[in-house]
C-alpha cells in the first residue's frame, strides 16, 4: 500500500489531520504536503479540506485500520497506552468468523494524547501487519452536502 | 502469449480497471434500514453514509413511550475507506436478491442499498431473526453474505455512534 510507508513527519500546526491522505488510500501519493491551510486539489484531500478532526462527547477518537485478525485488546492498549490514557477501545470482530475484522476505535481525553497516537503510530507495525491510524470523526466542511443518493448526481469534490 | 494467457490478461485488466474505478474518488454511498410496524409502533434502524462522509443515524420506537433517536456525524476518509473495504470483501456485489423472503406486513424489512464506483446496488428482504431463517432460505448462501455483512456493518456504524455521542444504540 501506498500509504504505508513508515513513520510520517509531524506536520506543521495541527490543521486537518483528517485530511490527510494515504492512511489506507491506495492511488495517493506520498508526497502530499500540508502546507500552511491549503491543500492539493487531488480530489481525496480536498473533500474533507477545510475540516478537521472532530471532538467527541467526551474525547477524541482515533481510527485504526490494518489491525491483525488475531489481535486483541490488549495488543491495542499495549500500543496506544503509551499516549495516554485510553478511555475506550472497540475492538470489533468479524460477526462471521469470530476474528478481529480489521479495525478498533480508541479513545483518548485530550486532542494532543490522540494527535500523538497518531503521529507515531501511523504506518508502524502491530503484530507483524501496518497500521493506519487517523482521526475516526471531521468536522462538517462548509459546503458539504447531505449527498443524497440520485442517479447522475456529482462527485463530491471541493 | 497464448490464446489463453492473452484472455486471461484482458480479463485481469478489466478487473483492474473495475478495481481502479473503485477509488475514494468515486461517490460512496450506503444505507441500511431494518424495520417493522407493529405493538409499539414503527421501530426501525437505519444509518445512512453519504459521499461527504456524513454519518446518519435514526433509531425509532415507541416502546415505552420511546421517541426517535437520530444522530449526525462525519467520518473521516479513514472510517469510509474501510467501510468500502469491508463491503468490498463481502462480496455482496455478486448476490441476487430476487429469491429472497419479501417483507410482508409480518416479516418486517430490510433494505441494503450501496453505490460503489460503478456499482449501484439494492436489496430488499424480510427481516432475518437468525442463521436459522438464513438455512431455510431458498438462498442460503446469498443469504448469509447479506446476514454478516449488515451484521459487521452495524457493528462498525454502533460503535462510531456510541463512542461519539456516548450512548448504546438498541442492537
Amino acid at each position: 500500500m501506498s500509504g504505508a510507508t513508515g513513520h510520517r513527519s509531524r506536520r506543521r500546526g495541527e490543521r486537518h489531520p483528517a485530511s490527510r491522505n494515504g492512511e489506507i488510500s491506495m492511488d495517493v501519493s506520498d508526497d502530499q504536503q500540508v502546507s500552511g491551510g491549503t491543500y492539493n486539489t487531488d480530489g481525496e484531500v480536498a473533500r474533507y479540506s477545510g475540516s478537521g478532526p472532530q471532538r467527541s462527547v467526551e474525547g477524541w477518537i482515533v481510527f485504526v485500520t490494518g489491525v491483525h485478525e488475531e489481535a486483541q485488546e490488549d495488543d491495542i492498549l499495549d500500543a496506544f497506552t503509551e499516549f495516554g490514557k485510553v478511555k475506550n477501545v472497540h475492538l470489533n470482530l468479524d460477526r462471521q468468523t469470530g476474528m478481529a475484522k480489521g479495525y478498533a476505535l480508541v479513545e483518548y481525553e485530550s486532542y494532543e494524547e490522540a494527535q500523538d497516537a497518531i503521529n507515531s503510530l501511523h504506518g508502524t507495525e502491530l503484530l507483524g501487519k501496518t497500521v493506519g491510524v487517523d482521526w475516526a470523526f471531521v468536522k462538517p466542511t462548509a459546503s458539504s452536502s447531505s449527498g443524497r443518493r440520485g442517479a447522475g448526481s456529482k462527485p463530491h469534490y471541493r | 502469449f497464448s490464446n489463453t494467457t492473452q484472455h486471461l490478461y484482458i480479463i485481469l485488466h478489466a478487473m483492474t480497471e473495475i478495481e481502479g474505478n473503485c477509488s475514494s474518488h468515486d461517490e460512496f454511498y450506503v444505507r441500511y434500514y431494518v424495520g417493522h410496524r407493529g405493538e409499539f409502533g414503527h421501530e426501525f434502524m437505519e444509518f445512512e453514509l453519504s459521499p461527504s462522509g456524513k454519518l446518519r443515524y435514526a433509531n425509532n420506537s415507541n416502546y415505552r413511550s420511546s421517541t426517535m433517536i437520530r444522530k449526525e456525524v462525519y467520518i473521516s476518509p479513514a472510517v469510509v475507506e474501510e467501510t468500502r473495504r469491508i463491503i468490498q470483501s463481502s462480496n455482496i456485489a455478486d448476490l441476487d436478491d430476487s429469491k429472497w423472503i419479501e417483507p410482508t406486513k409480518d416479516a418486517g424489512r430490510q433494505e441494503l442499498e450501496i453505490k460503489m464506483g460503478n456499482e449501484h446496488i439494492a436489496f430488499t428482504v424480510a427481516e432475518i431473526g437468525s442463521l436459522v431463517d438464513v438455512a431455510k432460505s431458498v438462498d442460503p448462501e446469498g443469504l448469509r453474505v447479506f446476514y454478516y455483512l449488515t451484521q459487521d456493518l452495524r457493528c462498525l456504524m454502533f460503535s462510531l455512534i456510541s463512542l461519539h455521542f456516548k450512548i448504546k444504540p438498541i442492537p
